[in-house]
């Protein structure tokens, strides 16, 4: 190791340590070597967890939820960024919800979307519905619409905000020289500006589509319970009160931290590909 | 484009951001709020809480202030120490500890959780108030690392240097030097720290155990039971720091020049 890189090495030590010791302690509970309901070595939990359909529909299910929500919210942060970028209301109003924490946005999307909610009672003024069991169930519902909605929402704040820092930097620049170069205002978009936000803002999407993968609160108050998504299997696993499942809680947390691990990974090669292209 | 067309298009923005907070608001505000009532009745208008839910948002709305201040200046300390060390480091070393920083913003809190549940019942913090303290530092940390990063990128060291070579200690550095450049992007990051802590759910529960009740914990307990009119109540009250931080942020943006 040179002598620049020590220090950092430290610090990304200290960094991740609170993360190695946790999930070191997770890989021997996941054996059953350690935590509560250990009785020695034993791959069973992981057996059971890694071949139960329970797990791989959660996990099918959390990936499904969080990537539709991360596309509806990047395709919408990207052209609302287009479109109001010239004003400073519109670029107050787009970045507001990053101001309400994520179980908030879920009680806000069960006021709006539930079978009562304010959506269901302008269908019933609009003589569409007569009760609310008329109104399509979208929340706890298998297809999880009120979670992609609530999702798309919380998320669409920061990707418009990295959006609008592309389009306000970057591509307002590259921009105007196209069009001083000839180029129509229709030209100077399509081959300029769209390509610069939409590969800028791509690593912010990566980030946000890991984010949701990890979310517990807003499946808690708008997922349905089969299939269950993986934060919350997780959760209730770890609280279970047959001390024996408790090990499977461990062999989720490692998966989340698998993938998250992964996505990373590729955020981070991302980065350095962006960062070459515009060296 | 028309001025016409971006208005409409300021209208839609208006409304697919401000309808969902303006429920949250017509809900706490209002007793009952039945269907198929667009809005609440006159009689309904005003909120009734009973002295135990109002003592229990109070009681978690402390917890969560005292929780968000402490977490703000440690993290804050934690994430410029770490992110000056990684942003003077040589490129290599630099991305293994910004892909570290990242993983711990993006780690599900429920997978962290589990791990760190064991750890600090070991160290007997577990169901207490510092137990769910170091569990929030954990995400803070990450979130301050890469926010500091940032700044050091673009720090001009030099000034230090010359300082050191005029005969000034480290502490005089750091006092003299360091910290009154850094002071506005210090302030900024003891917020983005606290703001942190202040939406944490999942952490608290596995940390605290159900004992230690912030103002998101206590929000979802109202909303499972049914208890919608306190529960955006505490919605609100979880939801308009982080606001107004949002608001300063963009004031002081706009004072600097800056275009966002």
């Amino acid at each position: 190791m040179t002598r620049g890189n020590a220090p950092a090495a430290i610090a990304s030590l200290v960094l991740a340590s609170p993360v190695v010791i946790g999930a070191a302690y997770s890989g021997l509970a996941a054996v059953g070597a350690v935590g509560a309901g250990a009785d020695g070595l034993s791959g069973a939990a992981l057996v059971h967890v890694l071949t139960s359909s329970v797990t791989w529909q959660g996990v099918a299910w959390t990936v499904a939820t969080a990537g539709v929500a991360t596309f509806l919210a990047t395709a919408a942060a990207v052209v609302v960024a287009v479109r109001v970028r010239g004003s400073r209301t519109g670029r107050l109003l787009a970045v507001l919800p990053m101001g309400v924490p994520h179980v908030a946005a879920a009680l806000a999307a069960l006021l709006m979307l539930g079978q009562s909610g304010l959506l269901s009672r302008l269908a019933r003024l609009a003589g569409l519905t007569a009760i609310p069991s008329d109104f399509p169930a979208l929340v706890y519902d298998q297809a999880g619409v009120a979670l992609v909605i609530a999702s798309a929402w919380k998320e669409f704040p920061y990707l418009a905000l990295t959006a609008l820092a592309v389009l306000l930097t970057d591509a307002a620049r590259l921009e105007e020289v196209a069009r001083t170069l000839g180029a129509t205002s229709t030209q100077a978009f399509w081959r300029i500006t769209w390509p610069r936000v939409w590969l800028g803002t791509a690593p912010a999407a990566l980030a946000a589509f890991a984010f949701l993968l990890g979310q517990y609160e807003m499946p808690a108050l708008l997922a349905p319970s089969n299939p269950t998504a993986l934060a919350l299997l997780t959760y209730e696993r770890s609280i279970d009160p047959m001390l024996a499942r408790r090990a499977e809680a461990h062999v989720l947390a490692l998966l989340a931290l698998v993938i998250s691990a992964s996505i990373v990974i590729l955020y981070a090669r991302l980065q350095h590909r962006g960062q070459s292209e515009s060296a | 484009m028309t001025r016409h067309r971006q208005r409409w298009w300021l209208a839609g923005v208006a409304l697919w951001t401000l309808v969902p907070i303006a429920a949250l608001v017509v809900r706490a505000l209002a007793r009952a709020w039945r269907y198929p009532q667009i809005l609440p009745g006159a009689g309904d208008a005003w909120p009734m809480f009973g002295a135990a839910a109002t003592g229990r948002l109070t009681e978690a709305l402390m917890t969560s202030l005292v929780l968000a201040m402490a977490i703000g200046p440690a993290s804050a300390v934690i994430g410029f120490t770490i992110g000056r060390a990684i942003a003077r480091a040589p490129r290599p070393a630099r991305r293994v500890g910004l892909a570290l920083a990242l993983f711990l913003v993006i780690a599900p809190p429920t997978a962290l959780g589990v791990g760190l549940q064991v750890a600090t019942l070991a160290i007997g913090v577990g169901g207490t108030l510092f137990g769910v303290f170091l569990a929030h530092l954990v995400p803070a940390a990450g979130y301050l690392t890469l926010f500091a990063v940032g700044i050091f990128t673009t720090f001009d060291f030099v000034l230090e240097e010359e300082a050191r070579t005029l005969g000034a200690r480290p502490w005089q550095v750091w006092s003299r030097i360091t910290i009154p450049i850094l002071r506005r992007r210090l302030a900024e990051a003891v917020v983005l720290g606290a703001l942190v802590s202040w939406g944490q759910v999942a952490l608290t529960l596995l940390i605290g155990g159900g004992v230690v009740r912030t103002l998101p914990v206590e929000l979802l307990s109202f909303v499972r039971s049914g208890s919608d009119q306190l529960g955006a109540l505490a919605a609100l009250a979880v939801s308009v720091p982080p606001m107004l931080a949002i608001g300063l942020l963009q004031v002081g943006i706009r004072r600097t020049g800056a275009t966002l």
